[in-house]
């Protein structure tokens, strides 16, 4: 009997966190992190690892005075007003103006999959006979620059819808992603950001998952940057770290995963550009 | 939680650790493996020669495709396998079957590795926050 119990509980213990809904996911996480920063307040999180670094902090607080990602969002500004060659602009794709990044990314129902803001802006250059932009680096981080900085304030708000299982689907894909070990090292996204978050992974502190999406695209110093880039051009970092193939930026694999990395931040506001080392 | 859950969870978590640890002498035997089945290979009666380092190719590729088709392709299996073929056109067979050998454990280990997960396991330390 007793035995019985027991392998029920381990069941339901099982069952609950398989089953688990994005909200049940995000409070898990924050209970996690709360757990491990008992003194880091929520807000702070959009701060990624300088929220838990006090010296790398200092170091990062210095660099925003000057942001090295100011003249992205000037070139971004331009980017934005000047029309198409055929008369259109990015003003008629998107009519509520620059500060939309709070939109995405969202569950595009007509085409049935995971809208991200780079991709929304490329759909749009596509229907007006432009050029897609390139998903990693180039101009399309200061158009990204320009939007997030004017989207500045605004509170993430990522909905799963529950009337669409597609994109219930494409959220899980995304969390399957995010504890799938990968790669030589044989590791996965949470082994880093959840399971060793705040210790040190050569001379960088890891950051919580929490907030991770909060500042894109970010102007990073690293050498091999040395600017401004995107998220996905990011989890293309991440994944060779570990020395797993990286997925094609804006491929279903990677908009999954930001859809359900993105869900962790509700409630938090957008920073973007961010600066990180 | 009460006490019995909180035992659960530690339960849980022993036995992931002793899983992980299975998980990985069993990489590392694989691999040793490998690498004693491949160089028994090359010291055995397999010459080093075209035909046999192009077999190795398309055994690597083979391989990597199988990786790839379920997101499990490592990093560098596709660079071994350019050098494999580089190594071909300089003549340096040996070479070239060492690096497609190589890709093919990887190609192997990867689809493994990707298969091994094919259902979300909620690992022990997050688990036991829902
Ligand atoms: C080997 C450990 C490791 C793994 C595994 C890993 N990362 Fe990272 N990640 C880092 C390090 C180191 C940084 C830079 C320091 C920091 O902000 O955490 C980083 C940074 C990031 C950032 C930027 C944080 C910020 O504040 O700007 C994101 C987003 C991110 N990782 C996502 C992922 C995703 C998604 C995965 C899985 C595909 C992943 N990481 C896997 C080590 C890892």
């Amino acid at each position: 009997m007793k035995k019985l119990l027991i392998s029920l509980a381990v069941l339901l213990v099982t069952a609950v966190s398989a089953q688990a809904g994005p909200e049940e996911d995000r409070m898990a996480f924050i209970k996690y992190y709360k757990g491990k920063f008992p003194n880091v307040p929520m807000e702070e999180y959009a701060n990624g690892a300088y929220a838990i670094d006090p010296v790398g902090r200092e170091n990062w607080e210095a660099i925003e005075e000057f942001p090295p990602y100011e003249p992205f969002i000037d070139r971004g500004q331009v980017m934005w007003e000047k029309p198409f060659a055929n008369g259109k602009g990015y003003k008629d794709c998107f009519p509520d103006g620059p500060a939309i990044a709070h939109n995405y990314p969202r569950w595009d129902r007509e085409q049935g999959l995971v809208m991200t803001l780079p991709l929304a802006l490329n759909q749009c250059r596509k229907a007006n006979s432009e050029k897609p932009l390139k998903y990693k680096k180039g101009p399309i981080n200061d158009i990204l620059s320009y939007i997030a900085f004017q989207s500045r304030g605004k509170v993430v708000n990522v909905e799963v819808p529950k009337d669409d299982p597609r994109a219930m689907a494409a959220y899980e894909d995304g969390k399957k992603f995010y504890f799938t070990r990968r790669g030589q090292l044989n590791f996965s996204c949470a082994t880093c950001h959840v399971q060793n978050t705040g210790l040190k992974v050569r001379t960088e502190i890891l950051s919580p998952s929490v907030g991770h999406i909060t500042h894109w695209p970010v102007y990073r110093s690293k050498v091999d940057w040395g600017t401004v880039g995107t998220l996905h051009r990011r989890f293309t970092g991440c994944n060779k770290n570990i020395r797993a193939k990286p997925m094609k930026a804006q491929g279903p694999e990677y908009r999954n995963l930001e859809y359900f990395l993105s869900y962790l931040s509700n409630g938090l506001e957008l920073n973007g550009p961010g600066a990180r080392k | 939680m009460s006490l019995l859950d909180k035992y659960r969870i530690r339960q849980a978590e022993n036995l992931e650790k002793t899983m992980n640890r299975v998980q990985r002498w069993a990489a590392v035997a694989i691999v040793l493996g490998l690498m004693a089945g491949s160089t028994a290979l090359l010291a055995g009666e397999m010459k080093a020669d075209a035909a046999t380092a192009s077999e190795a190719i398309t055994r690597a590729e083979a391989a990597q495709k199988k990786a790839d088709s379920v997101n499990g392709e490592w990093r560098d299996t596709g660079k071994f396998i350019k050098n494999a073929k580089k190594a071909v056109e300089e003549g340096d067979y040996a070479k070239a079957i060492r690096l497609a050998n190589k890709a093919e454990s990887e190609g192997n280990l990867g689809y493994q590795q990707a298969v091994s997960q094919s259902k979300l396991e909620i690992p022990s330390y997050l688990k036991a926050m829902y």
